[in-house]
């Protein structure tokens, strides 16, 4: 079986839905049927393309127009202890905004900055300083598609990092594991093997911890820095266990023994040949399935991971997932739908697939910051709080057994099916006379052709609604008892099918009258609500 | 003599009166089949050292952790026990251990420690040996086989409430089961139900293949029964009352408002087995306590679990229904018994666990560590860093608590555990010899300490004690084939 070959056959809407689902927090309509006939090679170099667009946005301002300050940037500003609080929000306000606003240019870039949000952890609680917090997204957006050996320099001397893994007091008379320890466990190595065994000791934690001494963090209202300080530097030899091939990175004093030290770190865990396979696991995991079986191990995890590896690709990380993206794997129909969408999968798709308008973020903040608070607290409700997460192993849907089942039991369907109520029955407003959520009148509207020539075009039937607000709504078509139950018992309420034509007719007739406005609206929302209820709805 | 005595249609008719589980159930009022177990998770990895103090050690207790040290005169006292101590603001839990009600069982872990959060706690919630795996949670094993065919033949008349029930969103590995979660999560029971009853029916036809039809498979079972469950829970929620005062919340999901809602379903009625909740911010790396060693992060982490402990004891007591529950406290790992320079403490290895309840007959399990011959190393290495031994694999307590808590049979706690685990005699006035050896020696007894004035103590075929000093204790019986051996003239006092 083909597995890292190259998928050649033209994008359907069923496979370019699914390319966009997983590469993107999830399509618009519109989006699938722009890259519907594009080969996968091209389609995933539109969305590595589409990575310029938003690249270096604008940073965050203060979105609350009851301060003195609202409308303009923050982070330059000097440090406010009393808008502490606020100020981390609206950082993640910026970012879900990002992934939400995508101008009809889907890129890759988000929702990989996610994935390495979820590989490592800068809590905002933890830290509390938003500069530092954003410094970090920075870096992760900026670098996370580049060189993973210089993205893990960069993230072990980040100040956030450095605050949130205790590196900033590792000094040489009182070592302090804690980076050491997850640099190995979870950031680089893998604690073990895909066979469970262990893949360094703890003497290789402690020594791991020997080297990283010296780092800290300098702040104060106006800047904040990390940096190496010689005299905290533990400058004896380092001595690692067989793991590593018994290395001995050189102890040193002068100043830039930090930085030559933490390079020979690096290049050591990455020489380690699990290191490699670790990452591109949880690549697989995180893009085609949680479930990686032996086969899958030995025909796509070992040659992903050698090919990340080799000395011409040199562990740059794009290359990777662009290979993984166009794969004949990724595209088997047993990966389609098979992970349980995620709070971001979930909220972010939601408002992305029905074409929810995105308010501008600088010139529209106010509705800008009321249309991120739904996004950003439905997902927070469902356990996932971007750049607050509160363990160092990221959300246990991404690492404990069941993998994406841990997003669902019967507290979090309640929740997301509330969540579905608030938009599906839309009553929050965003801004004067625009509520979040579906108008299920202006979308069928829309579908009628002719809509005032009542006399000459026969009005639409419930299946062509029915069509036309199911489509590419699941990961897999419905079966046609699945349709029949929802047009018959959901949508009409065991009504006559033809009854929904009638009814469109005396919308035509009379558009103006609550009563057939009423009437169309409510079938939409009656099927569209039970269909985002169903399991189907929730897996991608 | 046989006792002929059946509870809950489980024969036990071949166990003799004098033995613990019988004793156990004679000694208290709730039917072994009423009985409730809840769990609390201290998520992070709980510094036991400063939470238990070592009082006979206190000076090696202080080198090891000066700048984190709770001062000598400020730790709280135990009543009858001059050796140990509780961290200052466990005021709660001392008086509960002070009414009896409240055991220490001494550094818990297993044989081989992980010290990855992620393992360590799955191992915890698993019950596997530590180069081991398993899918399933060590309690939903022992829902699973008391509750056959869950969850296909469930809700039933005989049980129309959830298994197990956890407060929170993200389901414990403890309770997972072969196929679907044992347990039933939620946040606040009559929200629950609110959410959950608009739900509808749900369309169940035409899965999709592979995994895709294995998560839709399992969301469905999910949704259906969360809606079948919302109901019960809401009557439950209704019928029963908080007669405690407890503390103010602070936060979401805190300890005590959870403890707050499984006692006010378990006096309204509600079956569930066990009741799953959870604390966070144990991780204790660095700056774990404040200007003075007694407050900060983990005193104030402290203050919580024994405010929160307390109240919901208090609540049962003044609900009636204090002989139904049985609690317990458990952690990823310890600490390291040496502090870092930062005033924190990195990921160690043993830890006491609490147990709570009227239904405890032991309030001791095991020994304090001793802080020379207990480390690991026995000497500092370079690093200074030392470790805590085992005393007690935490498995012995989840066996104990399946067989004398919940009237488990021996032999189906073994297959759920993976293993036979001698008892700790925590629900049992006598201890038992678990080896031959000398009297004192901890490592003789079931209970991992030498018996004392309360306790009545077998011998067990096979073992030869030796005893070489005046002892007093309740009663003591040779088993055939045992032997107490006196060296000299020694004296055994027996009190009952």
């Amino acid at each position: 079986m083909p597995y890292l070959d190259t998928y050649t056959v033209p994008l359907t809407a069923h496979t370019a839905a699914h390319l966009l689902r997983r590469a993107t927090m999830g399509p618009t309509r519109q989006e699938i049927v722009d890259f519907t006939g594009l080969t996968p090679a091209q389609a995933v170099a539109r969305l590595s393309a589409n990575v310029s667009f938003t690249a270096s946005p604008p940073p965050p301002i203060d979105y609350d127009e009851t301060q003195p300050t609202a409308g303009q940037q923050f982070l330059n500003l000097p440090y406010s202890t009393q808008r502490r609080v606020a100020f981390n929000i609206f950082l993640r306000y910026w970012w879900v905004g990002l992934m939400c606003e995508q101008n009809g240019n889907p890129s890759i870039l988000e929702k990989l900055t996610a994935f390495w949000q979820n590989h490592f952890i800068v809590g905002q609680g933890t830290i509390g300083d938003y500069r530092i917090s954003y410094k970090f997204l920075t870096l992760l957006r900026s670098k996370g598609l580049g060189s993973f050996r210089n993205l893990m320099i960069e993230i072990t001397k980040d100040p956030g990092m450095l605050l949130f893994q205790n590196g900033n007091v590792n000094q040489k008379v009182s070592p302090n594991e804690n980076y050491a320890r997850e640099l190995q466990e979870l950031f680089v190595v893998g604690e073990k093997n895909f066979a469970g065994q262990k893949n360094y000791t703890e003497d290789d934690v402690k020594e791991a911890a020997r080297v990283l001494t010296g780092w800290q963090v300098f702040s104060d209202v106006n800047t904040f820095s990390s940096g190496f300080t010689a005299a905290r530097h533990d400058t004896a030899n380092k001595t690692f266990s067989s793991y590593y091939n018994n290395t001995v990175i050189q102890g040193r004093f002068d100043a830039s023994a930090g930085d030559s030290e933490l390079a020979e770190l690096i290049d050591m865990l990455l020489r380690h040949s699990e290191s490699s396979k670790h990452i591109c696991r949880k690549l697989y995991r995180w893009y085609v399935n949680p479930n990686v079986t032996q086969e899958i191990e030995n025909n796509v995890i070992s040659p992903l991971a050698s090919f990340f590896a080799s000395p011409a690709n040199n562990f740059a990380i794009q290359p990777v997932l662009e290979k993984l993206l166009s794969s004949e794997i990724f595209y088997q129909e047993s990966n389609v739908g098979a992970i349980i969408k995620s709070p971001t999968e979930f909220a972010i798709g939601m408002v992305r697939f029905f074409g929810q308008e995105i308010p501008d973020k600088t010139t529209d903040y106010v509705a800008f910051r009321k249309m991120m608070e739904f996004v950003h607290w439905n997902m927070a409700g469902l356990q996932l709080d971007l750049l607050n997460q509160p363990l160092v192993f990221g959300s246990i849907a991404y690492y404990q057994t069941g993998y994406s089942k841990n997003w669902i039991n019967g507290n979090a369907l309640g929740i997301r099916g509330v969540q579905i109520d608030k938009f599906v029955h839309p009553y929050i407003e965003y801004k004067p006379g625009k509520l979040i959520g579906i108008d299920f009148l202006a979308w069928i509207k829309s579908l009628q052709p002719n809509f005032s020539d009542v006399a000459n075009t026969p009005s639409i039937t419930c299946e062509l609604v029915f069509e036309e607000l199911s489509k590419n709504l699941f990961a897999f078509d419905l079966t046609a008892p699945q349709k029949n139950f929802l047009i018959d018992t959901i949508m009409m309420k065991s009504l006559p099918r033809s009854t929904f034509t009638r009814e469109m007719t005396n919308l035509r007739n009379d558009p103006n009258n609550i009563n057939n406005k009423n009437a169309v609206m409510w079938r939409g929302g009656l099927v569209m609500r039970y269909m985002m209820r169903m399991a189907e709805y929730h897996i991608f | 003599m046989l006792l002929p005595l059946t509870l809950s249609g489980m024969g036990i008719s071949s166990l003799a009166d004098d033995s613990p589980l019988v004793k156990s159930i004679l000694d208290t009022n709730a039917a072994v089949g009423d009985r409730c177990l809840v769990v609390i998770y201290l998520n992070g990895g709980n510094d036991g050292l400063n939470t238990v103090i070592p009082l006979d050690q206190y000076s090696k207790y202080y080198n090891l952790r000066s700048n984190i040290a709770i001062p000598e005169n400020q730790v709280l006292k135990l009543s009858g026990n001059a050796e140990t101590g509780f961290h200052p603001v466990m005021t709660g839990m001392k008086a509960l251990y002070d009414e009896g009600k409240l055991g220490i069982i001494h550094s818990v872990s297993y044989p081989n420690p992980n010290q990855s959060h992620v393992r360590s706690t799955d191992i915890w919630m698993t019950g596997v040996d530590a180069n081991k795996y398993s899918e399933t949670g060590w309690a939903a094993r022992y829902l699973e086989g008391r509750f056959p065919n869950y969850p296909a033949n469930y809700p039933s008349p005989a049980m129309p409430d959830p298994l197990a029930i956890q407060i929170g969103y993200v389901d414990a590995v403890a309770l997972k089961g072969r196929v679907q979660p044992v347990s039933i999560s939620f946040e606040d029971p009559s929200k629950f139900h609110q959410m959950m009853g608009t739900l509808g029916s749900v369309e169940s036809s035409g899965l999709p293949c592979c995994d895709a039809g294995d998560l839709v498979s399992f969301i469905k079972q999910q949704q259906i029964l969360s809606i079948g469950y919302s109901a019960q829970i809401k009557k439950a929620a209704d019928a029963g009352q908080n007669l405690a005062a407890y503390p103010t919340p602070v936060g979401v999901n805190d300890l005590s408002e959870q403890l707050k809602i499984v006692a006010r379903l378990i006096h309204g009625g509600l079956q569930s087995k066990i009741y799953f909740v959870e604390m966070g911010g144990f991780d204790t790396h660095a700056a774990q306590v404040g200007t003075s060693t007694t407050d900060g992060p983990h005193a104030l982490l402290l203050k919580k679990l024994s405010e929160g402990i307390s109240a919901f004891q208090n609540d049962l007591k003044l609900q009636g229904i204090e002989d139904k529950v049985v609690g317990m406290t458990f952690s990823d790992f310890g600490r390291r018994a040496n502090s870092n320079l930062s005033k924190g403490t990195d990921h160690g290895v043993a830890a006491p666990m609490f147990v709570f309840g009227t239904g405890i007959k032991r309030q001791l399990v095991g020994t304090n560590p001793d802080l020379t011959n207990d480390m690991e190393p026995l000497v500092p290495n370079s690093s200074k860093s030392q470790d805590i031994k085992m005393q007690i694999d935490f498995r012995r307590i989840y066996s104990d608590i399946l067989n004398d808590w919940f009237g488990n049979s021996k032999s189906a706690t073994d297959a759920m555990l993976f293993g036979n685990y001698r008892t700790t005699s925590l629900f049992s006035d006598t201890i038992e010899t678990v080896s031959s050896g000398s009297w004192p020696d901890r490592a003789v007894w079931s209970s991992n300490r030498m018996p004392g004035p309360k306790d009545y103590v077998k011998i067990n075929t096979g073992h030869k004690v030796t005893l070489g000093q005046n002892i007093t204790i309740k009663n003591i019986q040779v088993e055939s084939g045992a032997e107490l051996k006196f060296l000299g003239k020694i004296s055994v006092t027996r009190t009952g």
